[in-house]
């Protein structure tokens, strides 16, 4: 099962306006489930393609349905949580965070970018991978706004 | 040969380069904006990544993201089509420092021939004709009096940094020259963040005859033949034939030598198109050199059997030209007409969804196209839909096969340009291939 099947899955899914979906081919096994309200976004991957690597379910997430405001991409680039390898990560799950934190960085072109959130409350959740590519628009962080 | 190519655009030429490099075994990755998520190039590529929202300026044009993008996906080449970044000499510079190879010139010659001045002076160096014009942008309102006296009236007033029809004025007597100048230069500065303007003698009703050259950048330069793009509204092309009715093989072949002089004296590598107009004795004057692919490349694909795409991955991959000029064989007839999705009468886009799409298909009928059947049509890119491209031996079966495909072509959801298309179709003086810039204009207007 490669990577174009399960973008071709997500819009099925998409299509079909289904919640979850589930395909078996032998032993192999990929369930995608999307919470409600939301729209599947295929998420970019960097590096070779390999069969079977699999995607992180739907990222996108609508306020009204789960209450959580999410903190998006607002450039291409990688993923990194912590200023430096092996330096702390500028936020984790549980902190406070206000309008102007920076919660991360995104590396476009050899520049280290700091993203500041645009909304203050708590971190409710890590959403992107550290160390992996990002598109634009793509959801880093899920906070639950103050 | 490239591993992987980014390809910085969207619609059908985006198709296009996806097509040509699955054929060559070649990975593909597209960049999308957020109202392209469902669009058919995003489907095609074996890898996208979504670079801003709708508006072109936040997305395609974003320089800094498209070369990111190129980064994550470990790209070694960026395809950047026709229009957006295509004919930007900083973005080709930026990929090559960045290590990514740029599938066209290298920078110089774009920002040489950008330059709509330096390009004329560069064309007359090499001893092509040019119309008589003004060697520099023009310096004050003494300046181009006095170059307006030497030209000759009419008279042109161009954007030396544009193309694509803006920041032009026509001036028809004197006492027009100064209000136009301030028109003019205000829309180039609008237009292209540069208000020079430089001055040319008009040709009131020419033809447009462009040549298709071929460079690879280790001495050897070929020309593919010309493409008539005369049918024009508001200097965009809507209707392009290869070879075109006007030419007899000598002029032919001594614009094709003048095309590839003036290629080689720009530097130039890989795909290029000069443009030329001909006044009605026949005689040609360079205009412009379009350093990208152009939208109506396939005319020249159906007459020389040629695939001028994977020729442009071949050449910026480091290959030389496996042809000489000797070897290009021109057969046949071909015609390709823009599909917008314009309304026919007003030439508004018509954004909206695609509940019908019956395209055309049998003996002679290619159609280059990005949509589907219930695709949206999105409001804030080019309105073309399709490419609809034909070839017969003969310039009338070619005429026949165009309009038995416009017949069969159905699209509902949207209004297209298919009626005028078809109005050109049976016109006696364009059967008869008497055509030139104004006709479609002349058409138009005779309802």
């Amino acid at each position: 099962m490669d990577l174009k099947e399960i973008k071709a899955l997500l819009r099925l899914m998409e299509g079909a306006d289904l919640e979850e979906l589930e395909v078996a081919e032998g032993d192999r096994r990929i369930r995608v489930r999307r919470r409600s309200g939301v729209s599947s976004m295929p998420t970019v991957s960097g590096g070779p393609r390999h069969g079977g690597t699999p995607l992180p379910a739907a990222t996108g997430v609508a306020p009204e349905a789960t209450g959580l405001a999410p903190i998006e991409s607002p450039m291409v680039g990688t993923f990194y949580r912590a200023p430096a390898p092996g330096a702390d990560p500028y936020v984790k799950e549980g902190d406070l965070i206000q309008k102007g934190t920076v919660v991360c960085i995104v590396e476009a072109m050899k520049l280290m970018n700091e993203i500041e959130s645009e909304v203050s409350g708590r971190l409710v959740k890590v959403v992107a991978e550290n160390g992996k590519p990002v598109e634009f628009g793509q959801a880093l962080f899920l906070v639950e706004p103050a | 040969m490239f591993s992987k190519v980014l390809i910085a655009n969207r619609g059908e030429i985006a198709v296009r380069v996806i097509r040509a490099c699955r054929e060559l075994g070649v990975g593909t990755v597209a960049v999308y904006s957020q109202a392209d998520r469902d669009a058919l190039h995003v489907a095609l590529a074996d890898d996208a990544v979504c670079i801003g929202p709708p508006p072109a300026a936040q997305s395609y044009l974003k320089l800094d993201r498209i070369i990111s993008a190129a980064e994550v996906t470990e790209a070694d080449a960026i395809h950047p089509g026709y229009g957006f970044l295509a004919e930007n000499p900083h973005f080709a510079e930026v990929c090559e420092q960045s290590g990514i190879a740029f599938i066209g010139p290298p920078a110089a010659s774009i920002r040489l021939m950008g330059d709509k001045a330096a390009a004329r002076r560069t064309a007359e160096a090499e001893g092509v004709p040019v119309l008589p014009g003004s060697r520099h942008p023009v310096q004050d309102l003494e300046d181009a009096r006095r170059l307006a006296r030497e030209i000759g009236l009419p008279l042109i007033i161009k954007a030396s940094a544009g193309g694509g029809g803006k920041g032009m004025r026509v001036v028809d007597s004197p006492e027009d020259l100064e209000p136009s100048l301030a028109t003019a230069a205000a829309e180039a500065a609008a237009a292209f963040g540069d208000a020079s303007v430089y001055l040319e003698r008009y040709l009131a009703d020419p033809r447009h005859v462009e040549i298709q050259v071929l460079m690879d950048g280790k001495g050897n330069g070929i020309h593919l033949g010309e493409r008539d793009c005369s049918i024009q509204r508001r200097h965009q092309k809507l209707l392009e034939e290869a070879p075109s009715p006007a030419l007899a093989e000598a002029k032919r072949q001594a614009m094709g030598q003048a095309a590839v002089r003036i290629a080689k004296a720009a530097g130039y590598r890989n795909a290029g198109t000069v443009e030329f107009l001909l006044d009605p004795r026949g005689d040609f004057y360079f205009m412009e050199m379009n350093t990208r692919i152009q939208v109506e490349h396939p005319v020249t694909e159906m007459v020389t059997g040629l695939d001028l795409v994977k020729a442009q991955l071949r050449i910026a991959a480091g290959e030389p030209l496996r042809m000489t000029q000797a070897d290009v064989r021109v057969s046949g007839h071909s015609i390709e007409c823009r599909i917008n999705a314009e309304d026919p009468e007003r030439f508004l886009p018509t954004p909206g969804q695609l509940t019908t799409l019956r395209l055309p298909g049998g003996p002679g009928v290619r159609v280059d196209t990005h949509a589907y059947s219930g695709y949206h049509v999105p409001p804030f890119y080019d309105s073309l839909l399709a490419k609809v491209i034909v070839h017969a031996p003969k310039r009338e079966e070619a005429v026949a096969v165009m309009r038995r495909a416009l017949d069969e072509m159905q699209v509902e959801g949207v209004k297209t340009t298919i009626p005028i298309h078809q109005r050109i179709l049976q016109h006696p003086d364009f059967l008869a291939g008497r055509i030139s810039t104004q006709f479609l204009m002349r058409l138009l207007k005779s309802r």
